[in-house]
Parts: C-alpha cells; sequence; structure tokens
C-alpha cells in the first residue's frame, strides 16, 4: 500500500494527499492507494505536478494497522510527527498553503 | 455590381479576378511552357510583363523560351555584388547565345549598402536584411511598375511547393506566371541537351541552386537542389517577397531565430554538424573538435567559412593552432551543471586569443548567462523562452558587480588585485 | 574584522535582488522546481524533511556581536527561536518559509553577511581556525588571505559550475584546527628558505563516501601567487574532475585517480600560464586587507590565573577553565570556547537569547569579537584574565557554561535523520544519550580528550572519520544501526578512523563506547596518554576486543 507525499512550496511542510484531492498536513488522512491503483496514484501525481506547488514528490509504502496508517521508513514517521530531538512541532501550511488537485 | 463593372472594364488583371484566372490554368499542356508564356506575354499582361532570373543553373530553360517568344522582353538579374564571377560571365554567354536584347541588371542603392553593410559582411550576421537591401529593395521598385511577372518557378524544386498552377493571381492583385510549374529536374536537363543550351559554369562543379556566392554550396547527389541555398539559415526561400525565380517567401520565423547576438535574436547563418557531412565541403557548420583533429588537412583545405563545436571533454590546447581558420567557435553546454565549458571560453579568449564569435550552445539558461559572458561568450542559441524573453526584454536578474579579473577587459584596478568595478558592457 | 566597503556592499545587495526576482518568478509560476532548485542552493536555501533550511555563511568564522545579534534577530522573527552552528562555521535555520528568505537575506546584508555560495558545486564558504588571530602557536592570522579568497571566490565565473562543491580551509599555524587536510584544498601557513612567509598546498583531502587525506601539492606558494596557484588548481579540477559520477566528482577522486604528481604536473604548467598576470597579489592589498584584521586595543595587562585554586574553589568554574580557556599571544589574555554541547542538548544549537548573551559578552569583554568554530561552538578570542569570571558568570545565567571542551561529551554531530533529507539515521539523539552517560564532569576529566564524531549518513558531515571515536549511522531493514570506528584524527596528525566491526542498534551504542571507553583507561600508560595516542600504540585488537568481546 502507497501514500502519496511531499513538501508545499511556500512553507516546506510536509504534506499528504486525501481522498479528495487536497494536500493536507495529516497522514491519517492520506489516501493509500491499493496495489490495482497505480493508475489512479499516477494520475494523482501528474495533476500535482501541473499545481507546481509540491515539491519532493514521493510515493511511500505503508502499513494499515487497525486502521492506522504506519510508513515503513522511519523517514517517514520522523516526517510525519516533527524532528524527535530536539522535539519540535511538525511545519504547518501558511492560509495561502492549501492545494488541491 | 462586381460583375457589371468587370463587364466593361478594359482587361487588366485586377479585373480578372471575378472571371477566376484559374480558368486559365489547365488550358495549356502541361509540358508546353512556352504555350504558356505567349499566352501571358501576348495577351494576358501584354506589354505589361517582367522576367526575373537569377542566371541560375536551370535559368536557361526559361530564358530559351523567353528568346522564341520575344527577345525583346525584359529580363531583370539581381547584380546583387555578392554573386559569383561564373554567374556574372554566365549572364553574358546566354544573352549572347540567345540573343536577348533587353537584359537588365539591377543594382543595390549604394546608400543602403553603405548604410548597413559598410562591410560587406551583414550576409553572415544578419541574412535577412542583407537579402532586403540587396534584392528586395532595388527589385520592389523595378517590378512595382508591371502587372504580371513570369517566373522559372518548378513545383517539384521544395517539398513547399507540390503545388504549383501557371498562372497565380497574387494578394496584390498582380499575375505569377510559371511556365515550368511541371517541369521537373530530368524534363529541365532534358530541354537544355535539347537545345544545346549553355551550362552555368558552377553546374559541373556540384551546385545545383546558385544564388549569391556566400549563401550558397554545393548540393550532395540525391539531395534537394535547394538544399545549398542558405544551408545552415533554416530557411528555404531568401528574405524577399520573391526570390530569382519568382516565388513568394516567406518571412524567417521568429522561433527559428535562435541566435542571440549583440542584444538581438537573429537567423542563424551557421549549422550544427550532421551525421554524414563532409568536413571537406561542409560550410556554415561547427564541425566538432573530434572530427576536425581527424580531418585536419581536409578542414584546412575546405574554402568555405567553417565553425568549429567543442565538446565539454574536448581539450582546447589541442586547437589552438589553426583557431583563426573558423569564423564561429560554439561551446556546448550539454547540461546545466556541466561547468567544463567556462574554462574552454576563457581559454580560447585570454591565452590563444581566438578573435570570433564564440556561442554557447545546448541547456542555456538565463542564469548562466553572465557567467559565460563574463568567461568571453558573446552570442548564445537559446530555446527556452523564459531566457528568450529575459533576453529579449533586458531584465536579466544578475549581480552586475565582481570581484575577480576574468576575461580579456577585466583588468585590475590600481592595487586591487581584483577588478571591482560594474560590468561595463551589458548588451541585453 | 573585515568592513565592507561600498562596493562589497552593492555586490550583496544585488545577490539579494536577484534572488528575491528568482523567488518571485518561482512563486508565480513562471519557473518550475527544476529551474529554481540550483538558484535556491546557490543562495543556500535547501527542502529539508520538514521545511526549508537556510545556511548563512559566516566567512571564515568570524563574527560582530551586531552580526550576532541580527543571526538572533532572524531566529525569532523568521523561525523558531534559534540557530544551529555546523561543522563549516556556518549558521542554519531549520524553519523558514519561502516567502520571508528575501527579506532574511536582506537583514543579513544590512549586517555585511549572506548566504551565498553555502551549497551548490561552487567554492564553498572558507574556513579556518577559530583562534586566528589570538592563538599563541600561530605564524600569520589567516584571515586577511582568508577575506581576499572569499572576494575571489564570490560569483566566480569559470568555478560556478564545478563537477561538485568545493571546501578549502586555512591554518595559520602547524597545529591545524580548521581539519585541512580533510579539504579540498587545505592552506597551512609556511614559512621558507628566505623567511618569507606563505602557504603549504594540500589538496585532495575529504571525508563521504570515500575518505581521503589531502597531499601536499606544493610546499609553499608566496602571498602574491596563492590566487593564480588555486585558480590553476580549480581550472584543472573544473576540466578533469569526474562528472559521470556525483560520488565520484570531489577533487579527491581526481586526485587518487590520477595520481598527485600528473595532477601537480597540470596544475604547475597551468600555473605557469598564469603566474604573475592579473591574479598576482599585491603585498599593499593583502596590507590593507590586514589592517581590518589588525590586532584591537590590547590593555598592557600581565595577569594570570591559578586554575587549580579556582577549582578549589568553585569546582565547575576551575572545571570550565581547565578546558575552555586557549593561550594567547597576548600576555593578560585568552581565548574562550563557549560550549554549545550542554547535557542532553542537541549540539551546535543556539537560542536567540542565548545569541544576544554572547554578542553582550563580545562586545563588553572580547572586543566585540566572536568566532564559530568547525566543532560547533563559540568562541570569545580576546578575554582579559581579569574579565573571566564575569564572563563565566554570564554564560552561567544564560546556560552556556559547559566545561567541556574537548572532552568526551563535545560531540561533533550532524542533523541527523531529524532534519536532514539526506540523512539515513539520527545523530543528535545518539548524542543526547552519550552525552548523558558521561555526564559527570569527574568521569569527564579521567577520560581526558577524546572527540566523538557522529554522522546520520555517509556524507560525513558529523567527520566521523576523523573522530577518535567515530559513529556513522546507516538503515538497515527499517531500524538505524551505527557503526563504530576507532583512530581517527582531524588534526596535523591526520589519520582515518578503522571500523572494527559490525554495527550497533542506538541502545547499545552508550554502553558500547563506556567500553571502548574502559579499555583506554586500563591500558593506558599514563593518565596524561590520551586516548588517540593509547591507540596507536595498542592497535586495534583491545578496542575490537571491547567492542565485540573476544574472538
Amino acid at each position: 500500500m502507497e501514500i502519496l507525499t511531499g513538501n508545499e512550496l511556500m512553507s516546506g511542510a510536509t504534506v499528504y494527499l486525501d481522498r479528495d484531492g487536497r494536500w493536507v498536513e495529516e497522514l491519517q488522512q492520506a489516501r493509500v492507494f491499493l496495489k490495482e491503483e497505480a493508475e489512479d496514484r499516477d494520475a494523482a501525481i501528474a495533476a500535482t505536478k501541473k499545481t507546481q506547488r509540491i515539491n519532493s514528490l514521493e510515493i511511500e509504502t505503508v502499513t494499515l494497522k487497525d486502521g492506522v496508517i504506519h510508513p515503513d521508513r522511519i523517514r517517514e514517521r520522523i516526517r510525519a510527527d516533527g524532528p524527535t530531538a530536539p522535539r519540535f512541532d511538525r511545519q504547518h501550511l501558511d492560509k495561502d498553503g492549501h492545494v488541491s488537485i | 455590381m462586381a460583375l457589371n463593372s468587370v463587364a466593361f472594364a478594359p482587361p487588366r488583371p485586377d479585373k480578372l479576378r471575378a472571371l477566376g484566372i484559374m480558368a486559365l490554368n489547365g488550358m495549356f499542356d502541361e509540358m508546353d511552357g512556352v504555350a504558356v508564356l505567349r499566352q501571358a506575354t501576348t495577351d494576358l499582361l501584354k506589354d505589361d510583363v517582367a522576367i526575373v532570373s537569377s542566371f541560375g543553373a536551370d535559368s536557361s530553360v526559361l530564358l530559351h523560351m523567353v528568346a522564341q517568344v520575344d527577345p525583346t522582353l525584359p529580363v531583370y538579374f539581381l547584380e546583387t555584388g555578392k554573386h559569383f564571377a561564373e554567374t556574372l560571365d554566365y549572364v553574358r554567354t546566354l544573352e549572347a547565345h540567345l540573343g536577348l536584347t533587353n537584359v537588365r541588371w539591377l543594382r543595390p542603392d549604394p546608400k543602403d549598402i553603405a548604410r548597413f553593410d559598410p562591410k560587406g559582411d551583414l550576409w553572415e550576421t544578419d541574412p535577412d536584411s542583407c537579402c532586403h537591401i540587396r534584392k528586395t529593395e532595388p527589385l520592389d521598385a523595378e517590378i512595382a511598375q508591371y502587372a504580371g511577372w513570369v517566373t522559372g518557378r518548378k513545383r517539384y524544386q521544395t517539398k513547399e511547393r507540390g503545388v504549383l498552377p501557371h498562372f497565380e493571381l497574387t494578394s496584390d492583385d498582380r499575375i505569377k506566371v510559371n511556365p515550368l510549374a511541371y517541369f521537373g529536374d530530368a524534363d529541365v536537363n532534358a530541354y537544355k541537351t535539347k537545345h544545346g543550351l549553355p551550362e552555368h559554369p558552377l553546374f559541373a562543379k556540384g551546385y545545383r541552386s546558385i544564388g549569391c556566392a556566400p549563401c550558397t554550396t554545393i548540393v550532395a547527389e540525391g539531395e534537394d537542389p535547394r538544399a545549398g541555398r542558405w544551408r545552415g539559415l533554416n530557411k528555404k526561400e531568401c528574405g524577399i517577397h520573391f526570390d530569382f525565380n519568382g516565388a513568394i517567401a516567406k518571412p524567417v520565423a521568429a522561433e527559428d531565430k535562435t541566435l542571440f547576438k549583440d542584444g538581438a535574436f537573429i537567423a542563424d547563418p551557421f549549422r550544427a554538424w550532421a551525421e554524414g557531412d563532409d568536413p571537406a565541403t561542409v560550410r556554415y557548420t561547427h564541425i566538432p573538435a573530434k572530427v576536425y583533429l581527424e580531418n585536419r588537412d581536409a578542414v584546412l583545405a575546405n574554402p568555405h567559412p567553417n565553425g568549429l563545436l567543442i565538446a565539454p571533454a574536448d581539450k582546447v590546447e589541442t586547437l589552438a593552432n589553426d583557431l583563426g581558420r573558423f569564423a564561429s567557435i560554439a561551446i556546448s553546454f550539454p547540461a546545466f551543471g556541466d561547468g567544463r565549458g567556462y574554462s574552454s571560453a576563457r581559454l580560447l579568449v585570454e591565452r590563444y586569443k581566438y578573435q570570433g564569435e564564440l556561442r554557447a550552445v545546448g541547456d542555456v539558461l538565463m542564469d548562466q548567462v553572465p557567467l559565460m559572458r563574463r568567461c568571453g561568450i558573446e552570442a548564445f542559441v537559446v530555446t527556452h523562452q523564459a531566457t528568450r524573453k529575459a533576453l529579449e526584454s533586458g531584465q536579466l536578474t544578475t549581480v552586475n558587480l565582481f570581484y575577480q579579473p576574468v576575461g580579456v577587459t577585466e583588468v585590475p584596478v590600481g592595487t586591487r588585485p581584483f577588478l571591482r568595478r560594474a560590468a561595463e558592457t551589458e548588451t541585453a | 574584522m573585515y568592513r565592507y566597503d561600498e562596493f562589497d556592499a552593492a555586490f550583496v545587495r544585488e545577490r539579494t535582488a536577484q534572488f528575491r526576482d528568482q523567488v518571485n518568478r518561482r512563486l508565480s509560476g513562471e519557473i518550475n522546481e527544476d529551474q529554481f532548485r540550483p538558484l535556491r542552493l546557490m543562495n543556500g536555501l535547501y527542502l529539508q524533511l520538514h521545511a526549508y533550511m537556510l545556511r548563512v555563511a559566516v566567512p571564515y568564522g568570524t563574527m560582530s556581536s551586531r552580526q550576532l545579534r541580527m543571526l538572533g534577530h532572524i531566529a525569532r522573527t523568521y523561525d523558531r527561536g534559534y540557530g544551529h552552528f555546523t561543522t563549516r562555521q556556518n549558521i542554519q535555520y531549520n524553519w523558514p518559509k519561502l516567502r520571508d528568505i528575501p527579506e532574511i537575506l536582506s537583514d543579513l546584508a544590512s549586517v555585511e553577511m549572506h548566504a551565498i555560495q553555502t551549497s551548490g558545486n561552487c567554492i564553498r564558504n572558507i574556513t579556518t581556525d577559530q583562534f586566528a588571530g589570538a592563538a599563541a602557536d600561530e605564524i600569520i592570522d589567516p584571515r586577511p588571505v582568508a577575506e581576499i579568497l572569499r572576494q575571489w571566490s564570490s560569483l566566480h565565473p569559470e568555478f560556478s559550475y564545478l563537477p561538485r562543491k568545493f571546501k578549502i580551509a586555512m591554518s595559520g599555524g602547524p597545529h591545524d584546527r580548521a581539519a585541512i587536510r580533510f579539504h579540498d584544498i587545505g592552506l597551512q601557513a609556511a614559512v621558507n628558505e628566505e623567511g618569507e612567509i606563505g602557504w603549504e598546498v594540500w589538496v585532495g583531502g575529504g571525508l563521504g563516501r570515500t575518505p581521503m587525506i589531502a597531499k601536499q601539492i606544493r610546499p609553499f606558494v608566496a602571498n602574491e601567487d596563492l590566487l593564480a596557484y588555486l585558480e590553476s588548481i580549480l581550472r584543472v579540477y573544473n576540466r578533469y574532475g569526474r562528472r559521470d559520477n556525483k560520488y565520484k566528482a570531489r577533487i579527491k577522486i581526481l586526485v587518487h585517480e590520477t595520481g598527485i604528481d600528473k595532477i601537480r604536473e597540470e596544475v604547475e604548467a597551468e600555473f605557469a600560464e598564469i603566474k604573475g598576470g592579473v591574479l598576482m597579489l599585491p603585498q599593499a592589498e593583502v596590507d590593507r586587507i590586514s589592517t581590518y584584521f589588525a590586532a584591537p586595543d590590547y590593555e598592557r595587562v600581565n595577569e594570570t590565573i591559578d586554575v587549580a585554586k579556582e577549582k578549589a574553589a568553585d569546582a565547575a568554574y576551575g572545571e570550565w577553565l581547565d578546558r575552555n580557556l586557549h593561550s594567547h599571544r597576548q600576555p593578560g589574555y585568552v581565548a574562550i570556547t563557549i560550549s554549545l554541547k550542554p547535557v542532553g542538548g542537541a549540539p551546535g544549537d543556539i537560542t536567540a537569547d542565548q545569541m544576544d548573551a554572547v554578542a553582550d559578552l563580545a562586545e563588553n569583554y572580547s572586543f566585540d569579537e566572536l568566532r564559530a568554530t568547525h566543532e560547533q561552538n563559540l568562541v570569545l578570542p580576546h578575554v582579559k584574565v581579569s574579565d573571566l569570571r564575569e564572563v563565566y558568570d554570564t554564560l552561567v545565567e544564560n546556560g552556556l557554561a559547559t566545561g567541556n571542551a574537548g572532552l568526551i561529551t563535545d560531540m561533533i554531530t550532524c542533523p541527523g535523520l531529524d532534519f536532514c533529507a539526506l540523512a539515513n539515521a539520527r545523530s543528535i539523539p545518539l548524542a543526547q544519550e552519550i552525552s548523558r552517560k558521561f555526564q559527570a564532569p569527574e568521569r569527564q576529566r579521567q577520560i581526558g580528550d577524546l572527540k566523538i564524531k557522529i554522522s546520520g549518513c555517509i556524507n560525513a558531515c558529523g567527520h566521523h572519520h576523523v573522530g577518535h571515536i567515530g559513529i556513522l549511522g546507516v538503515e538497515k531493514k527499517g531500524t538505524e544501526l551505527y557503526q563504530i570506528s576507532v583512530g581517527g584524527d582531524g588534526t596535523e596528525a591526520a589519520a582515518i578512523g578503522d571500523i572494527l566491526g559490525h554495527g550497533f542498534v542506538a541502545e547499545d551504542v552508550p554502553d558500547a563506547i563506556e567500553r571502548l571507553v574502559e579499555a583506554y583507561i586500563a591500558r593506558r600508560e599514563t593518565a596524561d596518554e590520551p586516548f588517540i595516542a593509547a591507540y596507536r600504540r595498542l592497535g586495534e585488537a583491545p578496542f575490537k576486543e571491547a567492542l565485540y568481546g573476544a574472538q
């Protein structure tokens, strides 16, 4: 299973593509693409690239446990929560940082 | 109303619009050029027609027909001042051989030459303007008095000419007559042989479509005969409204003007080296350094102006001895991040004193241009649209101050080790 | 300190305006990210895991109090109230927003600072010994020449698209505190047979995935020839450095693959062509720039301090004096290291308020001058011995009085996977655990000089190869693993550490370090034999056994 993630242009904040085609801060709202949804996923990537507003666009593999999304890579867990040490809150989107496809 | 006025008006060509000039087409046998010419000069355009001839390789056919119909018809030859000597000889040869009595030489206005092309090298930097002052201006003024003119164009000649009728109406209500419209290469040669017409002296040397000397090259066997004209200029017609053969010429499209030099985008007189090119005969071509090194004797014996293409890995030291032979050196920047060309440029200009045009080709983006300029590169082949815009508008955002002396013009001031002043020659 | 003249100021202003335009073009969609990326990198702006990161140059590590205050202002206004000092004497902000960057650069320009060439394949900020101009063992203050090199290398049109980044480090004396043998070019002040002062030139050092110790390419280059000589090296590198593989593109690989003799030949041939030309550096210019770095107006004092006595009275103060002072060329003065390595802290981090406090100290006690060190600390370079107590007390008030300079808890640590887009493993939490484990001052003192350096990936920003104990984080099957090496040395006794065996999970690393330390203490000849000397004498066997048990 996969999710799409990237960094929003203005703030650089970590964002995820949700089911409504919005790029949002919350990992748990991310749309999970199944293997057979590769076409949808690629279409979403293409549409996102067109916006020119999401950088470092990546496909991340995740595991679903009890409806909770767990990214497979440590890196992604850290991206989702913010740095572990020193502990900081993640970067948030500005008012004009909301991107939809 | 239109029909009424047509009925009573004298048969001026502009009135033939309603009748449909196309009716004339199809009245003649495709290959009967003489009949077409006779109709035009004795009926349709009687006493109001001129012949324009380039006195090129194929011109003898049409002129032979003219001699049969009426050797006193005015035949215009554009003496641009840039013809091969052989062409000028050939004008006299044909004139005498065919008994033409009204060949008129049109020369450019000396004032235009003095003003726009004092050094006679305009063809190199701006071939459009060269054509304009040497062809368009003199011919336009002369031809304006006629209701139509006869051309030697043939539909097979270029890809663009697949369709060409015997008679055409121009947008300004004048008539162009193309007696040779259906002639093929073989027909031309057969006609020449049958009538024992003298050849252009350069025909035997491989020239097929002969214009001004600087813009004409030999055409390879099997190549489109007109490929030899303006080779490398990426255009098939000269810049005038009609060329020697009378074709309506398209102006060079803006997107074809890819070379940025001296503050403007111009048509590039040079072309890139292509697979199968012969280093001994190419002209206006950037010969890759590697090809040049492997064929040095052939390149040096090649009489045509040529350039040199320097790839990032080429060692300019190995080229130092013959740099003066090349009118242009293109330094290739195949990728934005590959900075070897900057060193090559500095070495060429600073160490080996190269004086010709130094240009950047490849992935040229606006943010590199100021650095390239400082390293001695003065011309840029640009395809990136935003970069074109920035160059054209002169709005390159850059730092115009610099610390280190680079190039041949930046010299230290006083005791400073670095030149610390603004770049003074921003051309854009 | 160097002060911008009108030219320098205009240069940085133009550069700022240029970047403002580039940011606007990006925000308006006129250029895309692929086109913008190299432009922002040339201005020190990265996109990391959570946000943008802006790296600001501190040229040769020297700052005024006004500049540090501005760095604090930027941290407070545009970031989250802190900054992070790096191993290249620069400072990084982890949370700026794209639209604020032009303002930040503009603020920096107002105090004669910039972010030019803190990234990209160009000549990076030139680093030096943090005690330059103060150290007792120095032949010459390298900063005037470093400033000249800063100018020469700024937006150099020929060397802005090198095969890879290019780092130059300078040391003004034989004791190398700038790791010059691990830089692309290392310059060490030298005296030739005629007694002239010039530079011994080293080339091809580096860390990363292929660590190399630099080779000497020329024993002596006079000041007047230095620019021409460096330009020769850069030109040879620009033309012949590998561009087919970014991991083999540094000059160290060119030197390694071509051989130093051949490279020297190429450089000498180039040098012969341009020597004596426009790049000739007149002594008058060196003198002119040197006046900016003239020794401050020291008081004629001769006070000394009895550290033992102070220690008896106040252990913490005594400890701090013992570790964080550096002998000064001027009697009655010392240079002070302000440690940014508190127990459990993030190495190199400093808050905006702390920056203000340090700026005040510099203004009041150090002739308005301070330094950033490649070991991620700060230095007050010229402090009167008689002011030490006051300075210390202020540092204590601001949480900056950690007396651990050069000890086991004074670790170099890269930002690691908590921040960095390239990292494979976290570094900072590991450093925090190690510093907690060894936090007792007596324990640290017992161990003595020991440099631990931690990198979160093979790119080695944490200099792990040259740590007496080096730690490299890797990712294996979704877990962070740490490989330990021993015996590295970044000084003039340059050495690359030896990896002794398999890696450890994070929880086991502090204990593994402890075992190494115990092995050393058990075997050292005297309490004065440092870890690295003992390792050299003993070889790896006892340390390997300490880590992995008897084989």
